[in-house]
């Protein structure tokens, strides 16, 4: 499944953002290389990228911050590379939030609707809607404070209000929950999607967190060094990663280095195994989940594939536990068991077992 | 169990009593050279005031007289409205050539390096004495002077310009090329630490740049602006060397009153000046720190 092929099924009339070959260099270093994306109406969309993958370029050039090289940015099914940001209409939440530090919280959310250029509204209309929408995030009540006598979610919130009282159809959420800390992070999430539901607009989320592209995101997109490598479902993204590097990014993968053989073998450090689902790469690679691999007592019984290896560590994750593995070369190898499969089962440090896994759930690239 | 109780009691005082003590010796230098060198001679200045002046001696018998001499004087009452006047000409000057030149450097200019080059080259100027700064004006202003060559040269004006040299215009266009870098310092530097991300959410938020700047930028900036107009008020209203040199005596300011006074050893006349320019500068000082909260603002 090639990305522009997903792309072009989905570029129907209801597309909000169409990103054409986007190119954004910055000296010499190129930050986005030829970025195409389909984005549709009332979806939400994350975009998942290491740092320096080019993510926040890509929401600066859309929201029209900066300019691209080459490519086009359409919007509503309008051309809007030259247009300025300020005639848009697209939304943006900064990762510091950027408030207006001179401004009580009400005046932060009534600035756009009552300085616009296009479209403005009297003071009143502005004040209305704008406790409406505080009312939505869950404000009501401090409309008068300062932004600096408010707490971090709390920016978060007035930051979102700000943004969507415009009413903007695509919301660019620039790592919208880095700021805050975990416990605050994960109820956010819940009321980022629910908020977006309800007005039916698109939001664009960009984060580095892997777990969370996958939580939040009807789609999902991989971005690396400047280009997508992957847009689709979460579970597809999660069970079929299209290249090495988004089997990486998902950091739910136990990967292998090796070689793919003409026949379909690939051999890796566990010998030469079948390889029934092989993915086009330029690097051979053998890619085993965290869950789909087992754990048994040391034995030679040669059932392929299957790894010999010392428990070294296990981390508790509350709804799973991942075991940590080290196999005689030195490499570290994870997996998980659901708790939802009973209680997990309890290894001794410095003992040997044996690691297998069906063939049929590994995905080699190559 | 006391002992240990009464031990830690110690411990918990003395470093408190410690920072306190180091509070003061810190102070104390500072509080001295302030005492003796700042608030006993205005005090004396103060004192002097009321002093009795003949021709050649002063001596302590207290008199309002100076200060009768002072109020009633046409030249004096002049001086006085020609000293405000004049700083409040240079102020609006500076502030208008100063505020454009911060924008640019503190908004405009994206690197930090070539914003911090920009600033210093502001106070180049400052590499020569005073004097020869406000000497400098004279070839540029002057009948035969650069300006009035290159307005004929160009045959925008067909006869020199009198007023350019030796009139509160000159004094004006020194002054203001003198003090404009201390409006530009504070505010570029005010406008330096606006998060550019504040100013790109206004723009994603619809509004152009006069709406970003007036209900943004501006409100922002404002501290700069009054430590800047702090900073210009109190040069400019004690000024006298600029307009000595430039106005050929046409301008007397305040500042040239207490010059020619204590030249003429009228030491209680002179006092009587100094304390009305310190009462002004005072109040310009007190009603600028009303516009903003500095303590809150930076």
């Amino acid at each position: 499944m090639s990305v522009s092929q997903e792309t072009e099924t989905r570029s129907g009339a209801d597309s909000v953002l169409r990103l054409d070959g986007i190119v954004k260099r910055y000296d010499d270093v190129v930050a986005l290389d030829g970025v195409t994306l389909t984005v549709s109406g009332n979806e939400y969309v994350s975009l998942l990228g290491p740092s320096g993958s080019g993510k926040t370029s890509l929401l600066r050039v859309i929201a029209g911050f900066e300019r691209p090289e080459a490519g086009r940015v359409h919007f509503r099914g309008a051309d809007v590379t030259d247009v300025s940001p300020h005639q848009r209409g697209i939304g943006f939440v900064f990762q510091n939030f950027a408030l207006f530090p001179h401004m009580s919280v009400l005046k932060n959310v009534t600035y756009g609707l009552v300085n616009a250029d296009e479209g403005a509204v009297s003071a009143e209309v502005a004040e209305r809607r704008a406790r409406a929408m505080l009312e939505m995030v869950g404000l009501s009540g401090l409309e008068s404070r300062g932004v600096d006598q408010i707490s971090g979610g709390q920016k978060q919130r007035v930051a979102l209000a700000r943004t969507l009282v415009k009413e903007p159809q695509l919301v660019l959420l620039d790592e919208p929950l880095g700021a805050l800390d975990a416990n605050l992070r994960a109820r956010m999430r819940n009321e980022l999607r629910t908020i977006r539901k309800e007005l039916g607009v698109t939001f664009l989320h960009v984060t580095g967190s892997e777990s969370e592209a996958l939580a939040m995101g009807d789609r999902v997109a991989v971005l690396d060094r400047g280009r997508v490598l992957q847009f689709g479902a979460p579970g597809t993204v999660y069970d079929a990663p299209s290249t090495p590097n988004v089997a990486r990014f998902l950091n739910r993968y136990n990967l292998f280095a090796g070689s793919l053989h003409p026949d379909g073998g690939f051999e890796g450090p566990f010998g030469k195994v079948a390889a029934p689902r092989v993915q086009p790469a330029d690097e051979a690679l053998y890619g085993i989940r965290y869950d789909r691999v087992t754990v048994e007592p040391e034995n030679t019984a040669a059932d392929a594939p299957a790894l010999h290896a010392t428990f070294r560590a296990s981390e508790y994750l509350g709804s799973s536990v991942i075991y940590f593995f080290e196999t005689d070369a030195g490499k570290i190898v994870e997996s998980e068991h659901h708790m939802s499969l009973g209680t997990p089962p309890e290894y001794r440090a410095g003992a040997r077992y044996t690691l297998r896994w069906k063939p049929e759930h590994a995905i080699v690239f190559g | 169990m006391t002992e240990t109780s009464t031990a830690s009691g110690a411990a918990g005082t003395l470093p408190r009593q410690k920072t306190d003590s180091t509070a003061w010796l810190l102070i104390t230098p500072g509080v001295i050279w302030m005492t003796l060198f700042l608030v006993a001679p205005i005090l004396m200045i103060l004192y002097v005031s009321f002093w009795t002046q003949t021709t050649f001696a002063i001596n302590p018998t207290p008199t309002l007289e100076s200060w009768r001499d002072f109020f009633t004087s046409q030249t004096y009452m002049n001086a006085l409205w020609t000293t405000v006047r004049i700083w409040l000409i240079v102020l609006a000057a500076t502030l208008l050539v100063g505020y454009p030149a911060a924008l640019f450097i503190g908004i405009f200019v994206r690197s930090r390096i070539l914003s911090i080059s920009l600033l210093i080259v502001c106070v180049i100027p400052f590499w020569t004495s005073f004097l020869i700064r406000v000497l400098a004006w004279r070839p540029m202003l002057g009948r035969e002077g650069a300006i009035n060559i290159l307005l004929q040269k160009f045959g925008i004006t067909s006869a020199p310009i009198d007023a350019l040299l030796f009139s509160e215009l000159s004094v004006v266009i020194g002054m203001t090329q003198i003090y404009v870098v201390f409006m530009v310092g504070p505010i570029a530097f005010m406008l330096s630490r606006i998060d550019r991300n504040v100013i790109e959410a206004a723009r994603d938020l619809g509004a152009g740049f006069g709406r970003i700047f007036t209900r943004i930028i501006l409100p922002l900036s404002l501290p700069g602006v009054v430590v800047g107009a702090i900073f210009v008020s109190v040069m400019v209203l004690g000024e006298f060397a600029t307009s000595a040199a430039l106005s050929g005596r046409q301008v007397n300011l305040l500042g040239n009153i207490i010059v020619t006074q204590v030249g003429s050893l009228k030491w209680a006349f002179a006092s009587v000046v100094g304390v009305v320019l310190t009462v002004i500068i005072g109040i310009v000082i007190a009603m600028l720190l009303r516009v903003v909260d500095l303590k809150r603002e930076l």
